[in-house]
């Protein structure tokens, strides 16, 4: 049941990636509404995969890298519907659906990994360190998105050369707001989902932080991140720099993903 | 005979200025033009809009043509002219396509500068001017009215109107797309330039505050600062300034920079790269335009401006497009309404008929049944309702399929005939 309704939920993000798509390049109400409509539905089909896979498997659908892969889509959809309508930047989704969509399509074609868990990794506190972490990737989803954003507009109005997208991006003010935002959103999230890892790691395996690359690789992330938002709130960077360090922060998430998937580690699939 | 929608007159596409100034009529006059065209029942409903790029007639006449000879006459005379002298550049819409005209001509499609916002306030002048001439009626009335609204339509679902065309818009709107909104942002006026001065008066519109204005001349200063309720600073402390504003317009007719990049970096540091927004309006270019470079700070100069005035326009003509697909489908939509009240008017008059008629036979019948018991007479009653419905139900049908087809007049006057209705008209 659980593959129909994921294949179901691909294909209405990759529709709605049309969509929105084609509503940056012509713009036009109509278009809009069917992109916002096409991916809530998409969505809710996902919640609902979601759910029936977690009945299937009797745990939630957290246990291997692909499934969370699963997951960090589906939170950045969700953040991405909330930002839309509070920061009103309507062609959001034409940026994050795309990624949305990579990620899903990845996920289809990455085999499923296993099944049957560690018994060492039966526990319910491993569920909250990775619903934590994959809650706080989601929010850094936007956070590198708002930065992409932020630094396409910034170059539009230095270069004084309106091209389309000068129209259809928000203002820079906007895009740092949101920006900073999805930062402050998911750094308590990764901060306590990290923390628990390494918690956890000591009373499974004793060592704090043992050789793992994927916790190497997402520390480095988190330091990233930790960087940016005590440059922020006591050096005051803003702009510019702040969207650099969100596509550095967000380029070290997609290093640790392939790390977690190319080399071996209690992570492991 | 039947009364026809239709526009005619003359506009920047087909005369030019020198003509169309002397065509130009003020209110007053209009007023008098109105009442006296109307009063010679050629036309039986009239409307005239008067600006600076266009005078139209839209009226509703029998002879759409004669019609126009007499509105433009009565307006020629006005300044002694001779309608032969301007005839050849008139044009004439008459029926669906004055309907085009009209909807295009309210949503600014048909302006000189496409998406200007003057245009609809200027034919709502020109209705309300004919409302209470009372010239206009129900024909005229539906079609303003719902030019109106697909002129607003259009407004809210493209962005023709969005972009700004003008220089000083432009720098507001730019503004707009770094700062988001503008309250609370504080602007730094150098120079006494006109164009300085307008663009600081939009910022202030759109809530910028405080504002302060400095001058070469202390005294000018001060004046300015008294025109735009500003704060003067003195010239040479200026910079001193740069670390409080978001907004510096230089307008000043200095031959050489006022604005160094050495002294706008050395500003910038207290700023914590807030962004900063120099409009420099000034020719020769009083901020050196190395200060674009430094990081957060974007400074515009006159023609970077007109670039952006440029691209706003492609901009506009693009959605241009647009909006012309949804004021056609109004159109259809339009129409169709009008026919479908051609019809209405005689489709009442058929039912009252026919009702009236089976409420004496049924009460005749119902006085040779005195002891009929209440269900009988309910059971008549329902029995001639629904004979009553049957009938009417197809040629109500027809008639209605016949004004979409353009064919109601000829429908209405059959049915009219057939049943000896009212000779009342229609749409009264």
């Amino acid at each position: 049941m659980s593959p129909i309704l994921f294949d179901l939920a691909l294909l209405a993000y990759l529709g709605a990636t049309v969509l929105a798509l084609a509503h940056l390049i012509q713009r036009g109400e109509a278009v809009y509404r069917a992109a916002s409509l096409l991916t809530q539905a998409a969505w809710i089909v996902h919640t609902l995969a979601l759910v029936v896979r977690g009945v299937e498997l009797g745990r939630p659908p957290l246990g291997t890298l692909v499934e969370a892969m699963s997951v960090v889509g589906w939170a950045a959809v969700l953040f991405t519907l909330w930002a839309e309508r509070q920061y009103g930047v309507k062609v959001l989704g034409a940026f994050v659906l795309p990624l949305v969509s990579v990620l899903g399509v990845s996920a289809a074609w990455l085999p499923p990994g296993l099944t049957d868990l560690a018994p060492a990794l039966r526990n319910a506190w491993i569920w909250v360190h990775v619903i934590l972490a994959m809650l706080g990737i989601s929010a850094f989803v936007l956070n590198f998105v708002g930065g992409v954003m932020y630094l396409l507009q910034e170059r539009q109005l230095k270069a004084k050369r309106p091209g389309p997208l000068y129209y259809r991006l928000p203002s820079l003010e906007t895009l740092d707001r949101l920006t900073y935002r999805a930062l402050t959103l998911g750094f308590p999230f990764l901060t306590l989902g990290l923390f628990l890892g390494a918690l956890w790691a000591r009373t499974a395996w004793g060592s704090l932080f043992t050789f793992d690359p994927l916790a190497l690789f997402s520390f480095l992330s988190w330091l990233v991140y930790a960087a940016t938002l005590s440059g922020r709130a006591v050096a005051g960077w803003r702009g510019r720099r702040a969207a650099y360090f969100a596509v550095v922060g967000f380029g070290a998430l997609v290093l640790t993903l392939g790390a977690g998937l190319l080399l071996p580690g209690r992570h492991g699939s | 005979m039947t009364a026809e929608l239709f526009v005619a007159g003359l506009s920047h596409k087909t005369a030019p200025i020198a003509v169309r100034e002397q065509l130009a009529v003020e209110e007053d006059k209009l007023r008098e033009i109105l009442l006296d065209v109307h009063a010679t029942g050629v036309l039986s409903e009239v409307m005239i809009l008067s600006t600076c790029n266009r005078v139209e007639v839209y009226g509703v006449a029998d002879v759409p043509g004669e019609a126009r000879a007499l509105a433009f006459r009565r307006l020629a005379q006005q300044r002694g002219l001779d309608l032969a002298f301007f005839e050849p550049m008139l044009y004439t819409k008459p029926g669906n396509e004055a309907v085009l005209h009209c909807f295009k001509v309210a949503a600014s499609l048909d302006s000189m500068i496409i998406g200007e916002s003057q245009i609809l306030g200027q034919v709502k002048g020109a209705f309300a001017l004919a409302q209470s001439c009372q010239t206009v009626g129900p024909l005229l009335h539906r079609l303003l009215s719902q030019a109106f609204a697909v002129a607003k339509k259009v407004r809210t679902e493209t962005e023709l109107a969005r972009h700004a065309v003008s220089v000083s818009y432009a720098a507001v709107e730019l503004a707009r797309k770094i700062f988001g909104g503008l309250e609370g942002k504080a602007v730094l006026l150098i120079g006494a330039g006109k164009m300085g001065e307008l663009a600081a008066k939009h910022l202030v519109d759109q809530g910028a505050f405080p504002i302060f204005v400095t001058n070469r001349t202390w005294p000018r200063a001060q004046e300015m600062a008294r025109v735009l309720a500003a704060t003067p600073v003195p010239f040479e402390g200026w910079s001193e300034t740069l670390a409080a504003v978001d907004i510096v317009i230089t307008s000043t007719g200095a031959p050489e920079p006022i604005v160094r990049k050495a002294e706008v970096q050395r500003g910038l540091h207290a700023r914590r790269s807030r962004p900063l927004f120099f409009i420099d309006i000034g020719v020769p270019r009083d901020v050196e335009p190395g200060v674009n470079e430094l990081e957060a700070v974007f400074c515009y100069d006159i023609d970077d401006l007109r670039q952006v005035v440029e691209s706003n326009v492609r901009e506009r003509l693009r959605e241009a497009q647009k909006a012309e697909a949804l004021v056609e489908r109004e159109v259809a939509r339009f129409v169709a309404r009008v026919h479908d009240l051609e019809v209405v008017p005689t489709i009442v008059s058929l039912r009252e008929r026919l009702e009236a008629i089976r409420r004496g036979e049924v009460e005749k019948a119902l006085l040779n049944l005195p002891h009929a018991d209440p269900q009988t007479r309910k059971a008549i009653d329902a029995l001639s309702q629904s004979i009553v419905n049957k009938i009417l139900h197809t040629p109500i049908v027809k008639l209605r399929e016949s004004s979409r087809s353009g064919h109601g007049r000829s429908w209405t006057e059959i049915v009219h005939e057939l049943f000896g209705l009212g000779r009342e008209r229609e749409g009264q």
